[in-house]
């Protein structure tokens, strides 16, 4: 007996090392406990205790549960969960983002269909359009848990030292407000080019106002981007660019590792704004020199500009959001119910410092800048996922790596449609 | 000047002459192997070479064979591959303009790693080869950045050459500001930044493998010269480099590997993104950014065998024309 056992240990070792596959750990054991693992990205504070909490209250109130928690690096989760998911020995509930990988994960039958699971309370205390970043193919495959749509943070002393005394509203006005912070002495808006994301939100966001919202889901569908509205951002943001209103050095800037990333320019009042999502306080907040949040920060959205197709106030913002696997136990759906009611999502803003997706949670929100991000999401018009999160990593990659060649000088509008373009066949 | 006669290393010298005469090598009486025997040599390949053979197999040759296999079709990454497009990601490559790109600035990191690092490395091989104060300080100084890894390495020159990093602040301290550049974002230095990196990097590794082939070359060639009268100039450029010929093809060799495979010190100071901007991508970080970064991994597993490919026929080519003569001991060959 001992000797089988062994044999077969060795077996699936050898197995596990070839193949990448093995057998579930988790799930309904034989005297009726379930365990459940979940993967999530907060590794430090008060993020990390978050989960926690959550997971040991829902193992309270369900006998013979257990949730193993595996807090990952967050740009070691997208891997790690692939691999994962591919060895069959994926995480029963873990961190969604939505878009092309959701319906990559869900065209490979990886993710559990949680339509008809998704709890009353759920329903109506998070907005539709919130469960419509989760769905795909009219099937809402997560949980979500926070909007993080983006806008521009800034400091509101460095705007008082400039002498910029009202929010910029159009893009005129926000050359302006470049100009009067350059002679203040700071760099008037921060850029971490490097990781090349947060050079392209610059686009999305001249996109959102250029193009009509009819073209932007168009174009998340065919990858058809010969609209003029798309040119018209590129050059939108061609010109703006030529006034030089990044930090020194923008293109070999990290967005949010250290005090010489761009959230750490903004937390150290060495830049005065940044464009960014919702989770920016948060990072900004660990950056400063008490990593405590920066007393200073506000926000505004991103300014309208004339002659757009976009409609005026149209938000861009993903929602971070929770999915099951396909293979775990019906605990999982329940757990995500729990997270979705009003107390937890109480306290995931608590420890996120981010917006929350229920609608009761939000009324707890005291930060001005939250409030203001919460109110402009909620009287949106209309609301797009971030533009690579929708294009899916390839289209969403190459447009991208585009957008920061032009702003190195090195490419034109043109080449940012084309690259796209091109990206699109070879997908 | 003293003239030995009877040095140790002349006698040492006979010693070898005797011993490779004609005759000498009397071939193994051919023994007679009983069953058992052969079982017993059989059971011993086995244990002594298994293990070895099967990690070989498992963590080389079959991850190589699946890359080729992924290679051919288009694949998401997630499920199993099912969309077989032949040759489609192959032809893909070469006709990418950014992988050829990538491709020609491996070729400049090989002839510029060769072209800045051996006659610099050999330099100071030859001065540190000499008796001086502080020998093995310097030599340990100079190899201590071959110990550091990629990783530290590539952080801090990263932070130090950024246009708000510690290098311009210098610059600006000593009133040399207008020096002042944009050192790896610019495409005009771009280039020439990574090649300070990988010299100061792997100088140290170069200097060493040097260093010990000098040791290699017998004392009693260079003091044969120096009593016929020739400079130190002369018997470093007739004895000791010719003698240094097989390190040298030996270092260029993993050099130029080296130098085809480059990945980590790119990919860590210019990022996932900028190095293709920057002028500073190579074929790894292509894969990495047109496999992983955008999904593709058919395609990553594609530009994976491409590089083994290319990386193989350079090492086949060289191994066959330029290292033959060591291989097959020409020196002592010719001498006859």
């Amino acid at each position: 007996m001992k000797t089988k056992r062994w044999l077969a240990a060795s077996a699936s070792l050898a197995a596990g090392a070839l193949l990448l596959s093995g057998c579930s750990g988790t799930g309904a054991a034989d005297d009726g406990s379930t365990e459940m693992t979940l993967w999530h990205n907060s590794t430090t504070g008060a993020g990390k205790q978050f989960w926690v909490d959550a997971a040991a209250a829902f193992e309270k109130d369900h006998d013979g549960v257990t949730i193993k928690i595996q807090a990952l690096q967050n740009e070691d989760l997208d891997g790690k969960l692939q691999t994962a998911l591919n060895s069959g020995n994926a995480p029963d509930i873990f961190l969604q983002r939505g878009g092309g990988k959701m319906a990559a994960m869900v065209e490979a039958g990886q993710l559990m269909d949680l339509t008809d699971e998704v709890s009353d309370s759920a329903t109506s205390e998070i907005s539709k359009e919130t469960f419509e970043a989760e769905t795909f193919d009219d099937k809402i495959w997560a949980m979500p848990m926070a909007v993080l749509p983006g806008g521009m943070f800034y400091s509101q002393d460095l705007f008082d030292d400039a002498g910029i005394t009202e929010n910029p509203e159009t893009i005129d006005d926000l050359v302006g407000a470049v100009e009067k912070l350059k002679d203040s002495g700071v760099a008037p808006i921060a850029l971490g080019a490097k990781d090349a994301w947060p050079a392209a939100h610059w686009f999305y966001f001249f996109s959102l106002r250029e193009c009509s919202s009819d073209t932007m889901a168009t174009a998340a569908d065919d990858m058809d981007f010969s609209d003029g509205c798309w040119l018209k951002a590129a050059q939108d943001l061609e010109d703006f660019a030529s006034n030089e209103p990044f930090n020194g050095g923008f293109l070999t800037t990290s967005a949010q590792q250290g005090a010489g990333s761009s959230a750490g320019l903004v937390a150290n009042h060495k830049a005065a704004m940044e464009l960014m999502g919702a989770w920016d306080p948060g990072v900004i907040g660990s950056l400063t020199p008490d990593e405590k949040p920066l007393a200073d920060l506000a926000w505004f959205p991103f300014p309208e500009i004339s002659g757009g197709n976009g409609e005026p106030g149209s938000m861009m913002g993903g929602v971070d959001g929770y999915s099951c696997s396909a293979t775990a136990p019906p605990e999982c759906v329940e757990f995500l119910n729990y997270l979705a009611t009003a107390d937890v999502q109480e306290n995931y803003y608590k420890a996120f410092n981010a917006p929350p997706v229920n609608t009761e949670a939000q009324k707890a929100v005291t930060e001005p800048y939250l409030k203001q991000i919460i109110e402009a999401y909620n009287e949106a018009p209309f609301v797009s996922q971030w533009l690579d999160t929708v294009y899916g990593l390839n289209v969403g990659n190459a447009l991208n790596v585009a957008v920061v060649d032009l702003l190195a000088g090195n490419g034109t509008p043109e080449g940012i449609i084309d690259a796209v373009t091109a990206a699109a066949k070879k997908g | 000047m003293t003239i030995r006669t009877h040095s140790p290393s002349q006698r040492r010298v006979n010693a070898i002459d005797e011993s490779t005469g004609a005759g000498t090598i009397v071939p193994a009486p051919a023994r007679r192997r009983s069953k058992g025997q052969s079982w017993r040599t059989r059971l011993e390949i086995i244990v002594l070479v298994g293990p070895a053979l099967v990690m070989f197999l498992s963590f080389v040759i079959f991850p190589v064979a699946m890359a080729a296999y992924y290679g051919f079709f288009r694949w998401k990454g997630y499920g199993a591959p099912t969309d077989f497009v032949g040759l489609q990601n192959y032809l893909t490559i070469f006709q990418d303009s950014a992988f050829l790109e990538a491709l020609s600035h491996n070729g400049i990191i090989v002839v510029l790693s060769l072209v800045l690092q051996g006659p610099a490395a050999i330099l100071l091989a030859l001065l540190l080869n000499r008796r001086m104060r502080g020998q093995s300080l310097i030599r340990v100084l100079i190899f201590i950045p071959y110990v550091i890894s990629e990783v530290v390495v590539g952080t801090g020159w990263g932070l130090m050459l950024q246009s708000a990093g510690a290098l311009n602040g210098f610059l600006e301290k000593i009133g040399l500001g207008a020096l002042a550049q944009d050192w790896l974002s610019d495409p005009a230095i771009a280039m020439w930044t990574l090649m300070l990196i990988i010299t100061w990097k792997y100088i140290g590794f170069a200097v060493i493998i040097f260093l010990a082939g000098l040791q290699g070359i017998p004392e009693e060639l260079t003091e044969a010269a120096q009593i016929d009268g020739a400079s130190f100039w002369q018997i470093q450029r007739r004895i000791t480099l010719p003698l240094l010929g097989p390190t040298l093809r030996i270092w260029a060799f993993l050099s130029i590997i080296g130098s085809l495979q480059l990945f980590d010190l790119v990919y860590i100071v210019w990022g996932q993104y900028i190095a293709s901007t920057a002028g500073t991508s190579t074929m790894a970080t292509y894969m990495v950014a047109s496999g992983r970064n955008s999904g593709n991994y058919g395609f990553g597993n594609a530009v994976a065998v491409v590089m083994f490919v290319i990386s193989l026929v350079i090492a086949l080519l060289y191994q066959r024309f330029v290292m033959r003569r060591d291989t097959e001991g020409a020196i002592t060959e010719s001498e006859k």
